[in-house]
């Protein structure tokens, strides 16, 4: 169990997934992400970018964190705390997110002329989730901390 | 193709309804490794079983109290492992009433669970754990497919 396991409050309610970094796992981080969220009263829709969101984070720690080593976990918690849920994805890499990559908004048209048409990650998990933080785990691999908000 | 061994760990807390994730997350992997629709709704059936002792019996409904399973495959063997952390020990009933003894008021109309675990799973397992509390072993071998 990890220490933010370990740390939550009685208020919040708390699972942790641990995968190994291959890709594929992914899709269980985003069936669990998103049978909680309907759980909670998530629409279709809303789970649907969750699970979106959910898949970009984990193949980025699985390809670029982790660099696709399978001994090295990916953790995802779910964090149910009222009306939010709160997903950190984190991994045990050392390659550190490009704050480039943060921060910048891509182009199709340059995309397009690329052969490598990736690098939408970070700007979709942007996009579709309500908050969005990146930053240095206390393990030292690099976290996504995500939190979409139920709406009544 | 499948190489070498592969786990997933997952931890919930122990509130009825979160059986749901665990039984989701291991039929995602089920049918990531290659396991037919047939079994992965045994596969979920069975987990779902072994969740809902852990939280009841094993951690007594106390949510602070965690669930542990660990499910592993290593291309022939899927097996699910689900750990309570209680000291109330998993009862396991030798001679179980059948379902019309428990209709007719002979037995509890619960306590179904441990025989449709071992009817559903290839092996069935219980056993207490090194820590306080009791764990579930499921075990489902991938069968050859027949080519005619």
């Amino acid at each position: 169990m990890s220490d933010d396991t370990k740390r939550s409050k009685p208020s919040e309610k708390m699972i942790e997934l641990r995968l190994p970094s291959k890709l594929g796992y992914e899709r269980v981080a985003m069936d669990a992400a998103a049978s909680l969220a309907s759980r909670m009263g998530f629409e279709t829709d809303r789970v649907s970018a969750l699970k979106t969101a959910v898949s970009e984070a984990v193949t980025n720690a699985i390809e670029h964190g982790n660099q696709h080593d399978e001994a090295m976990k990916v953790v995802v918690l779910l964090t149910v705390r009222g009306d939010e849920l709160i997903v950190s994805v984190t991994d045990q890499g050392h390659k550190t997110i490009d704050e480039a990559y943060v921060s910048r908004v891509p182009q199709i048209s340059e995309a397009m002329k690329r052969d490598d048409k990736g690098g939408w990650g970070i700007w979709l998990i942007q996009e579709l989730m309500d908050e969005v933080e990146f930053t240095t785990a206390p393990s030292g691999g690099n976290q996504v901390r995500m939190v979409i908000h139920l709406e009544r | 193709m499948h190489n070498g061994q592969t786990s997933i760990e997952l931890i919930f807390p122990s509130i009825l309804g979160y059986e749901v994730v665990a039984r989701r997350v291991v039929a995602t992997f089920a049918d990531f490794v290659g396991f037919d629709q047939a079994r992965i709704d045994d596969l979920k059936t069975a987990v779902g079983e072994a969740c809902i002792n852990a939280i009841e019996h094993g951690n007594q409904l106390q949510p602070d109290l965690p669930v542990y399973i660990t499910s592993s495959y290593d291309g022939h063997r899927f097996a699910v492992d689900v750990s309570d952390t209680g000291t109330n020990p998993l009862a396991i009933i030798k001679e179980p009433k059948t379902i019309e003894e428990k209709l007719a008021g002979a037995a509890s109309l619960r306590g179904m669970g441990m025989m449709l675990m071992a009817a559903l799973a290839d092996e069935f397992i219980v056993e207490p754990s090194a820590a306080p509390g009791n764990t579930v072993r499921l075990i489902w071998y991938q069968r050859e497919v027949a080519h005619t």
